[in-house]
């Protein structure tokens, strides 16, 4: 479906000439995603393509598109740097708003530690303007290449250093927000026009209608900035990193440590974690290697950390005896960064983490020590930009499991995940990575609490077979979530969607309570009254009367 | 190997734009996060490489047809590698620069042709020249005077080539004159090929002319075995790619030098001692590929297979060019040599370079493209504080000088040979 | 005709409906200048079904609900009925502490559980909840953390909202709904304990962040039928420090280094009079602390908890001490009328039974907003201006200022003592109170919390906050029976 021409040209003289296109090649390109190839209609990683692409720079145009949209009933989705399938568009006949110029970094007020962004400001340059002024961000899980922005509003939030930063939803301050109906709301402080420092308020907060669990996922409207809490940051200015791809390093500070730590079991972890929170230490903590599975991953941070090894060697090296020696004592690992504030400050954490470690019968991996080890582990850390390791096997990656809840909780579930996993490897369809592929940061809030594990399942998305696979775990795993009484996590929202557009909705109607999806439907209709943003990924049941 | 080998590259990229980036370990600023030119000037998805990917799948698979939409998408691009070396710090299966020569020729194969690049190749063609407008004749006149050894009639150990930026550029040939004069006065036994020194073919080769490129390279590696040649050098940075990277695969076997491997080599021979100070702050523009394209060149025969169910590995062992190895040290170690100057690097430097704007064809078919590229690029070098900017490639010089003409800063631009002579 | 009180017996329970003439005149005012209102009756229900019942019946006969969880004295005007005929639903009866969780540091409690009779619970299993200053010892903890009480620890404010987690809500239209992950599966309280899972994730459910809804909205959204809150490790260690100075603008800036490196754990600033209302006791020695204290403190707690509670407050106050130095300031246990442990002993816990900002002059206005710490020295300079203008003495003004949210903002109170008794003090303090929330406003003070006049100050300059508030409000509360007239509502 091509846009007709009067719509066109109206929104042609919205962002100019340059910044919109319906070149079929440039379409072909958004629709494109790692993950389409699980859900239904689709056979490969092309979705639903949009009529046309726009490139907004300025909120103005933002608004003068949305409104435009309601006047002509022409859907639209925005994202930012659009990675994975939910910021692409779902249905027919709509438009993809790309905020990829909208990318500054308007302010950082040092003083008052916050950050006033545009939606396509990446945690990566943020965190390197922060770092200049002292102060730091909450690097969003999905790594340096995602927006801090798009992650508190509109999808997830949590990060490795969520434990001492706070989840990306609690670092958010005053917002634009142009709506679904095309007025633009400031909330908080912003909408008193006395600056940024305030989300709540005054009265109710109405950024409760953008967030909830998971963010709004383009669904409503466009925030178009947004003022971001910093934290202290007690590194270096800038970053003076050495070494060659994809092994670059960076030297410790003194005042910051770099372990893996490493558990005798379950129960040991969860143990360490409630320590951890009750503690206060830790600036960044993540659960990041067995992403890679527990029976490859601690080989492979050994082959990664090393420039001239490559995956062809991952095969011979596990056959050395000392490796797997190291694989069977990183089986519950955790690393975890400490930064002091001061030089006491560090040196308490220190001995605090030293008599967790004694309570809970882990210990520090050694290996993971040795200097260039060490500092390769602390860059990737504090950058995380390595996250496209997520794919790093064959291409296919999906999350599943991921319910939220006490370390205890995890742990729980987290033995269920790992039986259901190694079954499916088993056959050979997905990467035998081991059954515990679960990583997840320590904290989902501030000041942690509760946590998830992120089960990951490695796949070929050029092989059906595989595909086919995964998509049978990922069923099955919601079902045993269910039957064991779990909250509902990835594979349940992944389950949802391979039911497609009807069966998600027929779904979500027949569940005993789905009040919340009733208020949702409330809610989005009074945001948009024509209906013109996207709905695909905003769960809704219309209300029965 | 064809476009359809690369499809499931096209099916494995994940969108993660870290193609379009520099690396995240080495970002040290919002204004110089960019890698690559083509999405940092056109911003839509189709301009990074992991949207021409996505482009080269749907051609493949009969979801979209040639337009001029689909030439201006391939042929937006520099093929600077910045893409490429950035996608592998994550991937070991993923080839993207690769993938998008095979995108190019598969484009000229079937006959989707900027007329720009006729015009270009119908000169090459009749002139041996990438230059357009630039004829045969005129190919040696550089040389005139320098009493070289002429490997048309003599044998020489080393083949010096100029290349055609500096065999027809005037005010750049300068350049090509020192580097010789330097090395045989250093005792290198080293000749030309004057005025019947042809096209490296490599320009050819990015544009997706991969006949045209496979005559040039025939035709070179006969003209130097006929001289007895064991060494060829080369100022330019975009021949030297050619002879180092693409070469071997059409049987050449001799040594591929850049001018600054040979005098670093000669530095510590002690042939070559520097006398004179230079007081001069520079910072140093790492060329394409003399960075991180310029790595060895390594063979490699094998099949892929599959371990632990689905995981994707190579039998044997492939060999990984990911910018590691690029010759990024010599020119810096032989700045440093040079008593009183002082080196300020950028933010992107070595494998994280930001490209110059010239390559890929882009300087003769995309002047804005090529114009906003550069620019960035000279920003960025005066935001080091830098008088000079000083590199190893005439085409990011040209560049480099056309750009600062135009513009309120006030730099130099310097070949490294340009410094060596000056400090000699 | 209606039987209301009939109707409302049949849900709480004769007993507990009342309309004397003495409790209807207790509940129709407080210590504000809100015009006065009795309710038509006070109907104290004991659990959420009662609850359900009471807020369907006043959809189905068109009655204002008022919401109420404390007990006097009321300072703010919002448990005042604006509407007529309005029936107060005053939660005091619900008084369980549904559950305390020391390894996961949870406690659910219900709306009539007040400070007083909760942190004696939490100490028993080590735990201990983060008040504001001086809450009033019949003061609902609920009520406290809905209404956005600043609490004393900026380190653990990681939002606004903090240390309020999951609720149960009555919404405005008699359904309920559980917040956070206790609105997600499994589907009762007592199998989620079973797994573990403790209603700490205060996020959804779904996409929508439901207890924002209820935040500060004094009642007019949802009545709260119970809450979970974060607590704290109960310090087995705790020294408290004064950091006096004669500039505001260095302990100001010294206050900054001390939030961003989260030294600490209770961190406020005050002026002489009001450490004097806080400490003191009557209007005498009140007023002799008031020439003895210094004109600007920070007070600031170091805590030792679970881990090396010894080696923390060691090293902590050998850190502030740097700090504090490089200001030109101190770090010292006492000052002259006071010393740290009578902070532990006065600060942490409720308030003396005379409220302590009543303790001085029988009454007090409190105008608070919040801003950015390195405005203060400006709205000050504001604040005495209208009160020289209006001849109430400069010497008399109460400031508290407690930096939230880890430092990104804070709240700015003035404390204005007056004599409730004298007509002319209530007129002049009337007008002090309207002229300088006016002009502090005008300088860019945020009352987002906006008690009686502030509410149409603050939603006039914010056009479409208000819209959408109604239409939020139109969807949770369609007939408006939840406190009609409060905040931007009619």
């Amino acid at each position: 479906m091509t846009l007709p021409r009067e719509v066109y040209q109206v929104l042609e003289d919205i962002v100019g000439p340059r910044n919109i296109t319906e070149e079929p090649a440039t379409l072909a390109a958004y629709a494109f995603n790692f993950g389409n190839e699980l859900y239904p209609p689709y056979a490969n990683r092309f979705s639903i393509r949009p009529t046309a692409v726009l490139l907004p720079g300025s909120t103005e145009e933002v608004q003068a598109i949305v409104k435009a949209c309601n006047r002509y009933k022409i859907k639209y989705k925005p994202f930012t740097t659009g990675w994975g399938g939910i910021g692409g568009v779902r249905t027919e006949n709509s438009i993809q708003l790309d905020l990829r110029r909208m990318d500054r970094i308007l302010e950082i007020d040092e003083k008052n530690m916050f950050a006033i962004v545009e939606p396509y400001a990446m945690g990566g340059t943020l965190q390197a303007e922060a770092m200049k002024v002292g102060l730091n961000c909450n690097m969003p899980g999905a790594g340096a290449a995602v927006s801090p922005l798009a992650n508190g509003t509109s999808q997830w939030g949590h990060g490795p250093p969520t434990l001492y930063f706070g989840h990306n939803s609690e670092v958010l301050l005053g917002i634009e927000w142009v709506m679904p109906n095309g007025e633009i709301l400031k909330t908080g402080s912003l909408g008193s026009g006395v600056g940024w420092f305030c989300g709540e308020g005054p009265g109710p907060s109405l950024r409760a209608l953008i967030r909830g669990d998971i963010g709004a996922q383009g669904n409503l409207g466009v925030f178009t900035k947004a003022a971001l809490k910093l934290s202290p940051w007690p590194g270096p200015t800038q970053l003076k990193v050495d070494g060659k791809p994809p092994a670059y390093h960076v030297s410790l500070p003194e005042n910051f440590r770099m372990y893996t730590l490493t558990f005798p079991n379950w129960r040991a972890f969860a143990d360490a974690a409630h320590k951890i929170y009750d503690a206060e230490i830790g600036y960044i903590c993540h659960r990041q290697w067995h992403k890679l599975g527990k029976d490859l991953a601690p080989a492979f941070f050994l082959m990664y950390s090393n420039p001239t090894k490559t995956l062809d060697d991952l095969e011979e090296m596990l056959k050395d005896p000392e490796i797997q020696r190291f694989t069977k004592e990183m089986e519950m690992p955790l690393p975890i960064v400490l930064a002091g504030q001061t030089p006491n400050d560090i040196e308490y954490q220190e001995k605090v983490l030293n008599q967790i470690l004694a309570e809970t019968g882990g210990h520090k991996v050694a290996k993971m020590s040795e200097p260039d080890i060490e500092e390769f582990t602390l860059l990737y850390f504090i950058r995380w930009g390595h996250k496209n390791l997520n794919f790093v096997y064959a291409g296919g990656y999906v999350g599943s499991w991921h319910q939220f809840g006490t370390p205890d909780f995890n742990v729980k579930y987290a033995q269920v995940a790992e039986k259901t996993l190694s079954k499916y490897q088993a056959t050979g369809l997905l990467v035998q990575a081991g059954g515990d592929a679960m990583m997840g940061p320590i904290a989902r809030m501030g000041g942690g609490g509760t946590f998830s594990l992120e089960q990951f399942t490695a796949y070929d998305p050029a092989n059906k077979e595989s595909v086919e696979a995964v998509v049978k775990y990922i069923l099955e795993s919601a079902e045993l979530a269910k039957d064991h009484g779990f909250p509902s996590g990835f594979d349940e929202m992944a389950a949802l969607r391979f039911k497609g557009a009807v069966g998600s909705q027929a779904y979500l109607e027949n569940l005993p309570d789905n009040q919340r999806f009733q208020w949702q439907w409330k809610i989005k209709h009074m945001l948009d009254p024509n209906d013109a943003g996207e709905a695909g990924t905003y769960w809704m049941v219309k209300p029965k009367e | 190997m064809a476009l359809e080998d690369y499809r499931g590259n096209m099916q494995r990229c994940t969108r993660c734009s870290y193609c379009k980036w520099v690396l995240w370990d080495h970002l040290k600023s919002w204004r110089f996060a960019k890698g690559c030119p083509s999405i940092g000037y056109n911003n839509f998805q189709s301009y990074s490489a992991g949207g021409r990917l996505a482009v080269a799948l749907s051609l493949l698979d009969g979801m979209i047809n040639y337009t001029d939409g689909v030439l201006d998408i391939v042929y937006q691009c520099q093929m600077c590698g910045a893409c490429d070396v950035a996608c592998k710090i994550c991937r070991y299966d993923m080839e993207p620069l690769a993938t998008l020569h095979e995108l190019r020729a598969r484009l000229v194969e079937d006959g989707q042709l900027l007329p720009m690049h006729m015009f270009i190749i119908d000169n090459l063609k009749k002139e041996d020249t990438m230059i357009a407008g630039k004829v045969k004749a005129d190919r040696g006149k550089w040389a005139e005077g320098l009493n070289i050894k002429n490997l048309t009639k003599e044998k020489a150990d080393v083949a010096f080539h100029a290349g055609c930026r500096l065999s027809y550029d005037e005010e750049l040939s300068k350049v090509a004159k020192a580097a010789v004069t330097l090395f045989k006065n250093a005792g290198v036994d080293i000749g030309i090929m004057g005025k019947e020194e042809n096209c490296c073919g490599g320009r050819a080769y990015e544009i997706g002319y991969k006949g045209e490129f496979s005559k040039y390279a025939t035709n070179n590696i006969e003209a130097w075995t006929n001289a007895g040649v064991k060494t060829v050098v080369t100022s330019c940075s975009d021949g030297y790619w050619a002879f180092k990277r693409l070469y071997p695969e059409v049987g050449c076997k001799v040594e591929i030098l850049h001018t600054v491997e040979l005098i670093e080599r000669l530095i510590q021979e002690g042939k070559l001692k520097f006398t004179k100070t230079i007081p001069k702050i520079v910072t140093y523009h790492d060329p394409c590929h003399l960075g991180r394209q310029g790595e060895p060149y390594i063979p490699w025969k094998g099949v892929e297979k599959r371990i632990y169910g689905q995981m994707l590995v190579h039998e044997p062992k492939k060999p990984r060019f990911n910018g590691a190895n690029g010759i990024y040290d010599s020119p810096r170690t032989i700045i440093n040599s040079i008593p009183g100057l002082e080196l300020v690097e950028m933010e992107r430097i070595r494998e994280n370079a930001w490209c110059c704007g010239a390559g890929g064809g882009v300087i003769d078919t995309y002047p804005e493209l090529c114009s906003w590229t550069v620019t960035e690029r000279i920003e960025e070098a005066r935001a080091t504080g830098a008088e000079a900017i000083v590199t190893a490639c005439p085409w990011c010089e040209r560049n480099f000088i056309d750009a600062i003409e135009k513009s309120d800063i006030k730099m130099k631009v310097y070949d490294i040979m340009e410094v060596v002579q000056q400090a000699i | 005709m209606i039987d209301k009180k009939g109707d409302l017996a049949k849900i709480v329970g004769g007993q507990n409906v009342l309309n004397d003439p003495e409790t209807l005149e207790a509940y129709s005012k407080d210590e504000s200048f809100i015009r006065p209102r009795r309710p038509l009756f006070v109907v104290k229900p004991q659990n959420v079904d009662e609850v359900q019942g009471i807020v369907r019946w006043a959809n189905q006969t068109g009655t204002p609900l008022v919401p109420v969880s404390s007990g006097p004295p009321h300072f703010c005007g919002d448990t005042i009925p604006t509407a007529a005929g309005a029936i107060v639903v005053d939660l005091s009866r619900m008084k369980r502490i549904i559950k305390i969780d020391p390894k996961n540091r949870m406690t659910m409690i219900e709306p009539g559980v007040t400070y007083s009779e909760l942190q004696p619970e939490l100490a028993k299993h080590g735990l201990r909840l983060t008040t504001p200053l001086l809450p009033r010892s019949n003061k609902s903890v609920v009520s406290s953390q809905l209404e956005r009480e600043p609490t004393l620890i900026p380190k653990y404010q990681w939002t606004l909202l903090e240390p309020l987690r999951c609720l149960e809500v009555v919404w405005g239209d008699g359904s309920k709904l559980w917040t956070g992950e206790a609105g997600e599966r499994p589907p009762s309280l007592e199998e989620k304990w079973k797994l573990d899972l403790v209603q700490l994730d205060p996020l959804g459910p779904g996409q929508v962040d439901y207890y924002r809804l209820v935040s500060a909205a004094q009642g007019s959204m949802g009545i709260v039928t119970w809450a979970t809150l974060r607590c704290e490790i109960f310090p087995q260690l705790h020294k408290f420090f004064f950091i006096p100075a004669q500039k505001l603008d260095d302990l100001i800036e010294c206050a900054y280094k001390l939030t961003r490196v989260r030294l600490g754990d209770e961190f406020f600033l005050v002026n002489g009079p009001n450490l004097a209302y806080v400490i003191g006791e009557g209007i005498d020695q009140i007023g002799a602390l008031k020439e003895s204290f210094p004109p600007w403190i920070i007070i600031m707690g170091i805590a030792g908890r679970s881990y090396l509670p010894k080696e923390r407050v060691e090293f902590q106050e050998k850190d502030a001490t740097a700090i504090v130095q490089q200001f030109g300031l101190k770090l010292i246990p006492a000052i002259p009328g006071a010393r740290g442990e009578q902070v532990l002993e006065t600060i942490i816990g409720p308030s003396k039974e005379r409220h302590w900002k009543l303790s001085y002059k029988g009454g007090c206005q409190s105008i608070f907003f919040l801003t950015t710490l390195n405005r203060v020295p400006e709205f000050i300079r504001t604040m005495y201006s209208v009160a020289a203008k209006m001849n109430y003495s400069t010497t008399e003004i109460g400031l508290y200022v407690q930096p939230l949210q880890q430092g990104v903002c804070c709240h700015c109170e003035f404390n204005l003592p007056y004599n409730p008794d004298n007509e002319r003090e209530v007129s002049k303090m009337r007008d002090l109170f309207t002229q300088s929330s006016e002009e502090l406003l005008r300088q860019g003070a945020f009352f987002s919390r906006p008690y009686g006049i502030w509410a149409d100050m603050e939603y006039s300059r914010a056009a479409q906050t208000t819209i959408m508030l109604r239409k939020v409000k139109g969807i949770f509360d369609p007939n408006n029976v939840l406190n009609p007239g409060k905040l931007c509502f009619g």
